[in-house]
């Protein structure tokens, strides 16, 4: 992985698996005592629903501006020292993660709070969308219900 | 006349079995009206109309925001990624 010039963030929308330890690695710095890091995961069960795997797709340069508008946006309210966006594209195997959220602050809260803030945001605002293969064999567009600020 | 070329993603790509659409405006169109046209054109999109963003050169545009010849133009519906 390679972090931009700022050397403080990674953000990443990728066919490849996410590489956890490598984003872990890219979070450490002494300036920080606390690191939380969100990851989301490709559940089998959705109520009575069963999905075989996830596939993803992006508006792929709108959605790296968004993700860098996000993290400036928390960069604004949070003292960050590092922070990771990561986003797997393509197919998403159950329990394989699929997005990576990791940010470093000098205390606790701050991280637990950006790292909150970067995952809910991403969720209304970063144009990807995810297609769900249940077991009857349809491909199903998971469709939110708002739109994006 | 303007012409633009939409880029389409998620549920709009595949009720319309294409990436991309084309749309001949008047010169002038607001981000609104563009929309509205998209929706009378394409009549699979207008359950959508309610919640559908345009992205203007990668950005979210507002309703009233006026399209320029050369613009790059994605309709957005809510997004689902996480």
């Amino acid at each position: 992985m390679v972090a931009d010039e700022s050397r403080k963030r990674l953000v990443q929308l990728s066919y490849e698996r996410i590489d956890i330890p490598a984003a872990y690695r890219f979070l450490q710095t002494p300036r920080a005592g606390g690191v939380a890091v969100f990851i989301g995961t490709a559940r089998q069960w959705t109520g009575e629903r069963e999905t075989l795997s996830l596939t993803y797709e992006s508006y792929k340069p709108m959605a790296l501006k968004e993700m860098h508008r996000l993290i400036d946006a928390a960069e604004h309210k949070w003292p960050i020292q590092r922070v990771c966006l990561l986003h797997k594209l393509g197919e998403v195997r159950l329990t394989e993660a699929s997005v990576l959220v990791g940010v470093a602050t000098a205390h606790r809260a701050e991280a637990f709070a950006a790292c909150r803030f970067l995952i809910d945001q991403l969720k209304v605002q970063v144009p990807i969308w995810k297609q769900e293969r249940l077991t009857d064999g349809q491909k199903v567009w998971v469709e939110g219900n708002h739109p994006p600020r | 006349m303007l012409s633009f070329k939409v880029q389409l993603f998620s549920v709009l790509k595949s009720k319309l079995q294409t990436d991309s659409v084309d749309l001949e405006t008047p010169e002038g169109i607001s981000v609104g009206e563009f929309l509205d046209l998209a929706c009378a054109q394409y009549p699979v999109m207008e359950p959508y109309r309610r919640v559908m963003r345009l992205a203007v050169n990668q950005t979210y545009s507002e309703d009233a925001h006026i399209l320029q010849d050369g613009d790059e133009v994605a309709i957005i519906t809510p997004v689902s990624g996480g």
